[in-house]
């Protein structure tokens, strides 16, 4: 795969498209593109599966990275958005096979995830308190602790 | 009538602590969910208060059978930071254990599944014959399980040229048990009889869920980490990706017999073209900052790391997808239609590594009655009613 290729075919703006190394490439998005940059990219030749979504935390920011898998590159589609407003469009219609992925970012970083049927707890115990969101950096384990009144 | 039965998260039938709510009508699978979490150890959380050293011995434990494929994965993230280069034969002495690991899981798994069937003198027999590739592993490591090989920068055992003798008499071995396998599950009748048309998963199922690992190659897709995106050594030996179009549980059973024949002569010819030259470099403790995605294949299929530093010497952020989990769906995909009696072995059929249920709850719908079985009562349910139907 190459940059001109992934530019021509997602139709995005030049400085969105990071080439890491040989075989790597980011390509950054936001809410309203997401879901057609990954239509599109779903269309290219040598498109094989979603490996997994991953979220993470940057400053007051999450930052949720979708691996799509080629046979001959991985294309991480990033996309970030703020705290305070934690809300994703689903790509569950577009790839079902995403829906656990969603389920568990939901479940150990609070995003929502608009479309997605099922978003009960997949990871965590039925009466896990609301507002805990384990991977988050500020829910230190003693903080977990002390939330959960010291029982493990 | 409709039930709803709780399978899991103790159950015999898999050795993983996964909870599956099936819905069935009559003796018929119609909706199914999962609940997951009941073995959580939070191994992403704990992995931000620890090093990049002490990291290779927590990834080798995220799995106790795929030890190798974790602590390969991880290592190629970090190596990869650091813009290392790991020497040649270390490459090799990671395909080799990476490929006996590979055989070690496939006959645990034809065991586990010849149990689910009933069939257990062939649970004896691929358990037996299991030994074998443990005691070469455990001839070249020190360890049965969890073998501490791989490090960053390299691996930290090498093979010895009086070990390669043994190594290649127990691979002749197990060859020829291989073929005997693959006679055994497509002449036995029973065998057929509990695994041909059950558990289907079409090939347009299959890249919707994203499967990975023998799972998809079972439904006719040929993906597989190592052509696609070669790692290790993988770019510079000749093999083949097994796919069998039968989309079912016996399709399982011959891809991953096929893929122990494939094994063997990857590490045939791994052994005979391995270079001299030293295992390891050595490696700072400071990662500089930046992200790094790997994927390695597993036994079970697609194993992804992905790693974000800081310029600290623990890292930022360290997700880990197992390939259970992307099978997961498929998996429930495949529940659906079969009978309640083919449950076990199509939960065996992906090979799952979540862990053990130990008892059934069988709630009657209407006057919510509940009766507890434990896993020999199902097991000897789905038994009996096979010899019942076909007189075995």
């Amino acid at each position: 795969m190459r940059r001109s290729e992934l530019r021509r075919q997602l139709r995005i703006r030049a400085r969105d498209i990071i080439v890491k190394r040989e075989r790597r490439f980011a390509v950054n998005v936001d809410e309203k593109s997401l879901k057609r940059v990954i239509r599109r990219l779903m269309r290219m030749d040598n498109y094989t599966h979603l490996s997994t979504i991953t979220a993470l935390e940057v400053g007051s920011e999450i930052e949720v990275i979708y691996h799509f898998a080629f046979t001959d590159a991985m294309v991480s589609v990033k996309i970030r958005i703020s705290k305070d407003d934690l809300l994703l469009p689903s790509i569950v219609d577009l790839i079902p096979g995403a829906a656990l992925y969603e389920r568990e970012i939901h479940d150990l970083f609070g995003v929502e995830f608009e479309g997605n049927p099922d978003l009960s707890p997949l990871l965590l115990p039925d009466d896990w308190p609301e507002g805990v969101y384990p991977l988050r950096k500020w829910w230190s384990a003693e903080r977990i602790n002390a939330k959960l009144g010291g029982k493990r | 009538m409709t039930f709803e039965i709780p399978f899991g998260p103790q159950h015999p039938a898999l050795e993983e602590p996964i909870n599956f709510m099936f819905k069935i009508e009559e003796e018929r699978v119609i909706d199914v969910k999962t609940r997951l979490g009941y073995v959580h150890r939070g191994i992403e959380k704990i992995a931000e208060s620890r090093n990049y050293q002490q990291l290779v011995y927590l990834s080798e434990r995220i799995c106790g059978i795929c030890s190798f494929a974790h602590t390969l994965c991880y290592s190629q993230t970090v190596e990869e930071l650091l813009g290392l280069e790991v020497p040649e034969r270390a490459k090799f002495i990671r395909t080799i254990l990476a490929e006996m690991e590979r055989i070690q899981n496939h006959y645990l798994w034809l065991g586990l599944t010849a149990k689910e069937m009933g069939f257990e003198t062939l649970f004896m027999y691929a358990w037996r014959d299991r030994e074998t590739i443990i005691e070469m592993l455990d001839m070249i490591s020190g360890k049965r399980v969890n073998y501490g090989v791989n490090t960053i920068g390299g691996v930290r055992r090498d093979i010895a040229e009086s070990t390669i003798e043994r190594i290649e008499k127990s691979l002749e071995y197990l060859e020829k048990r291989a073929e005997h396998y693959t006679r055994v599950c497509t002449k036995d009748p029973s065998i057929l009889k509990r695994t041909v048309g059950v558990g289907i998963l079409r090939p347009r199922e299959a890249r919707a869920l994203c499967a990975v690992g023998p799972t998809a190659r079972a439904s006719g897709i040929a993906r597989d980490v190592r052509a696609d995106e070669p790692y290790a050594a993988y770019g510079e030996i000749p093999f083949k990706v097994v796919t069998y179009r039968g989309c079912d549980v016996a399709s399982r059973m011959y891809v991953r017999i096929d893929e122990i024949k494939e094994s063997i002569r990857i590490i045939r010819y791994a052994l005979k073209k391995m270079p001299e030259g030293p295992i390891r470099v050595k490696v700072p403790t400071r990662v500089p900052e930046g992200e790094a995605v790997s994927r390695v294949e597993a036994p079970r299929g697609e194993n992804l790391h992905f790693l974000k530093s800081n310029g600290s010497d623990k890292p930022e952020r360290w997700k880990i997808r197992a390939p259970t989990l992307a099978n997961l769906l498929s998996l429930c995909r495949m529940l659906i239609g079969v009978n309640l009696a083919d449950v076990p072995v199509v939960i065996a059929g992906i090979d799952p590594c979540i862990a053990c249920a130990e008892r059934v709850a069988l709630i009657d719908a209407k006057t919510k009655r509940r009766e507890i079985w434990d896993g020999k009562d199902l097991w000897r349910y789905a038994n009996e009613w096979y010899r019942r139907k076909y007189g075995f």
